[in-house]
Formats: C-alpha cells, structure tokens, sequence
C-alpha cells in the first residue's frame, strides 16, 4: 500500500501536477496526493462518473473498452490512465508537458500494477 | 422535516443516484430529479436532467425535468430578488425580476410589479419594456392581433421614453418584419446600428430586410392580416441576415472535415452543432452511433471540468484498443474524429480546433 502511496506521491512531485490519485472504478479513493484546492472524494466521484458514462456509450456504440482519457480545459489538463479494477487520475495545470506527463503516468501505472499484484 | 424523515430521504437519494450511475435510464434520472424537486434543490434537479440528457438527448421526459428545474430555480430566484427589492429598491432589481416572471409566464405578478415600478420610477422605461416583452411572446404565441396591439404600444412608450434603449428597437424591428411592415422594421433596425455601430449583424440584417417587398405601415391591419391567416409574414430576425455568412461556415466546415478524413489513419469524422451534424469517413448516417459517442465524451469532459473547476473543457482525447477518439469543443459546436493507432494526434487535433472555431455563424436547428 505504502508503494502505491509512494508512486501517486511522486507523480504529485512532478513539474506541473497539480494532485493525483489511485480510485476505485466506483468512485473510492485508493491513494492520493493533492494539492489544498483539490478534494480526494471529488475526484474520485467526477472521474468515476466520467468513465462509467464513457465506457457505457463506447460499449452500447460497439467501439470497445477505452484504457486512457485526455482531458484539456481552459485552466488545467487532467489524464486517466485505466488500470484493471482502478485508474490512475492526474490533475495538471493549463501548461504542463502532456507527452512527458503521459510516459510518467503509464510508469506509474506499471509501478501501481505490480505493487497491487505484490500486495 | 424532522430529523428521521431527513434521514429516509437522504438514504432513498443514495439509493437513487446509486441506481442512475449502475443503470442509467430516463426513469432513473427522472426519479432521482423529482426528488430533488421535491426538496426544492433544483439546482440539483436540473445537473441531474442535464446528465440525463448527455446519456439520451432526445427523451422528452428528461427535457421537461430540465424544465420544471428549471422553473422551480426561477420561483427560488424570483422570491430572493423580491426580498432584496421590498428592502432596497432600485431599477436594477426591477428590471431583474420583471424579467424572471416574463420567462416564468407569470403576467399577474409581472403587470403589479411594473404599476408599482412607474410609480416609484417614473421616468424609467425598464416597466413599459418588460410588459411590451411579454405582450410579445404571447403574440408570437397565439398570434393575437390584440396583443401585437398592446406589445407595439409598450415598446413604442418605451422607445418615446428612452430612445438610446436598444432592446426596445429590437423587438419592434422584428416584430414589424416578421409581420411584412419592412420599412419601419428598417427605421428601427437603423436606430439600432446607431447605438451599436461596431454590431457587424446588424448591417447583414438591413441588407437582408432591404431586399424584401414591404407590406405598408399600418401595423393594426397587417396583425389582423397575421391572425386571421394564422402565420406571420417573415420567420425570426436571427440568423436571417447571417445566411451568406452560415453558407460560407457550413462549407469550410465540409471542407475541414474532408481534411480531417484525408489524414492518415483517420476512420471517421462528424461536426455536430445542436442538432444539425455533418459527417464525413466511415459514418452510415444521422444515427451512428459515432455521433452519440462524440456528444457524450464532450458532454461529460465539460461537466468533469467545470465541477473539478479547471474551466471548460475544449480538447479531449479517448484511447484504447479501437484506436483514439478525438473531441474538440468551441461553445456549442463540437468536432469528432476517430482514427487507428500511430495516427497523429496533434494534426487531427489542430484540424478539429480550426473546424469548431470557423464554424461560428452555423445555426444548429436544422439536421444536416
């Protein structure tokens, strides 16, 4: 547990993050590290309803199962990374390297991947 | 509500909003907002119908729980401007809440707060408007001679009194068009483009009404011609003078999505503005579900970001192993495109983004 804390902690670290998370596909959060303005819960309830509706259209459209989200907004970015039963959720700021934050998010979610399969 | 009562009623919420999550329908919307209607939080009530409807936008009953929402918010809204006007009257507060009974329909309380706002401030214009307003939309209405009458003759009071007022020559420029007096449709509409010389709409709409044939100016005999006939003349002022302008949007629109399509890897690609949607790829027809996919991801990044308040979503991308989903926003225009793996991304986007902000002038009530 102790790792995934680690993990979500360092992405937090990283220029330009501004919080992430570990969340249960129903809305319960794992692992987080955000800043002040940022509530774990809320994230977690907002992301789980996006993906619940996401995935819901995707598979009713016979498209098949989405594994990362990519949102841009006028004052921050926030990337999904989807793990089996959870996802990883990174808030960014409006000017934060995406490329970058994407190859750091799909380490983590490999890091996260084997701490679960561990613990 | 005492406190048990308050506790069944927060648990059959839970309950509800658990169910409309795991299986949304309309009737589970639709339960989970009567309750919060029935709690008098139509704020709620209204995110709820509107989630609602990006899951299924064409249920009537999720758009009339959007609008009783709706409604129930104006009362609350209504009741709140009364207190702080019966406290500290101004014309500003007037004005606001002449305007909540106009859009709730409410013409007794709107007709005593305007006899009650010329006695306060009589020289103020504001009351003479808001009734005109009204008199107006039940003309267009039930197409009324007489309240075509009442509306010209409140709009004119309004203008006599204050002729810098813009709204007032608004309406009457419409009003005179619609019915077929196009000559002083064009006295008002050249009012207008004094006040607001920079309004580049207002010359297309001159432009447009100078090419019509004009019906006389004896506004009485042509509401009566309009009543007895059942139909006005003319259809609504907006978007009549922008018809060059949509065309020209509607083609670079086409043209930017057959951009997109060239692209490698590009499978499909859709531009949708309400209910119009333009296709392009490997798209059957209106009702691909492509279409659906694009509306949901826009509509559901758009509330994830305004309640995580990162402002409003304008780019979003889906992956998985179809590939990406790529989703562009400008106000209410969306632009979607799907395409393969190894695609490039940043093109796709950069063409969707140019597709939504040139397509400004395009109205969205027609199916494309």
């Amino acid at each position: 547990m102790s790792k995934i804390q680690d993990t979500v902690h360092e992405l937090h670290r990283l220029p330009g993050v501004k919080g992430a998370a570990l969340i249960t596909n129903d809305g319960l959060v794992v692992a987080s590290s955000l800043d002040e303005r940022f509530q774990g819960d809320v994230i977690a309830g907002l992301t789980s309803y996006l993906l619940m509706t996401t995935q819901r259209c995707l598979t009713e459209g016979g498209v098949g199962r989405a594994t990362q989200y990519v949102l841009t907004a006028t004052h921050g970015k926030t990337l999904i990374v989807g793990l089996e039963d959870s996802s990883l959720v990174i808030v960014l700021d409006q000017f934060a390297d995406l490329a970058q934050a994407r190859s750091e998010a799909q380490e983590a979610a490999q890091r996260i991947r084997r701490a679960s399969r561990i613990s | 509500m005492h406190l048990i009562q308050r506790m069944k009623v927060w648990k059959e919420l839970r309950q509800l909003e658990q169910r409309a999550r795991e299986e949304p329908s309309p009737s589970t919307f639709v339960d989970l907002g009567q309750v919060y209607i029935n709690l008098e939080m139509h704020d709620k009530a209204q995110r709820v119908a509107e989630d609602g409807l990006a899951l299924f936008p064409r249920s009537t009953e999720l758009r009339q729980l959007g609008d009783c929402a709706q409604r129930g918010r104006r009362r609350q809204q209504s009741k709140e401007v009364r207190a702080r006007l019966t406290r500290a009257p101004n014309p500003k507060l007037y004005r606001e809440l002449a305007q909540l009974y106009v859009e709730l329909g409410d013409a007794a309380s709107l007709h005593s707060l305007c006899q009650e706002w010329t006695v306060r401030y009589p020289d103020d214009a504001g009351a003479w408007l808001a009734i005109g307003q009204a008199r107006l939309l039940n003309f267009y209405r039930d197409l009324a001679a007489r309240e075509g009458q009442e509306a010209v003759r409140c709009l004119e009071r309004a203008v006599q009194m204050d002729g810098r007022e813009p709204q007032a020559h608004k309406l009457l420029a419409e009003l005179f068009y619609r019915i077929g007096a196009v000559h002083s449709a064009q006295v008002h509409l050249s009012a207008l483009q004094e006040l607001q010389p920079d309004d580049a709409e207002l010359q297309g709409l001159l432009d447009h009404v100078a090419m019509l044939e004009d019906h006389g100016d004896d506004v009485r005999a042509l509401l009566g011609e309009v009543e007895q006939s059942g139909r006005l003349v003319h259809q609504a002022l907006a978007g009549a003078g922008t018809q060059p302008g949509q065309e020209a949007s509607v083609a670079r629109v086409r043209e930017g999505l057959a951009g997109v399509a060239e692209l490698a890897g590009v499978r499909k690609a859709t531009f949708i503005k309400g209910s119009r949607a333009l296709v392009k790829g490997a798209i059957r027809d209106g009702r691909d579900p492509f279409l659906r996919i694009v509306r949901v991801i826009a509509k559901s990044a758009h509330r994830f970001a305004r309640r995580l308040d990162i402002g409003s979503a304008s780019k979003t991308v889906v992956d998985g192993d179809f590939g990406h989903i790529c989703v562009c926003v400008y106000g209410d225009a969306l632009a979607g495109a799907q395409c393969d793996r190894g695609a490039d991304l940043e093109a796709v986007m950069a063409e969707l983004q140019e597709i939504v902000a040139g397509a400004l002038h395009i109205v969205g009530g027609e199916h494309g």
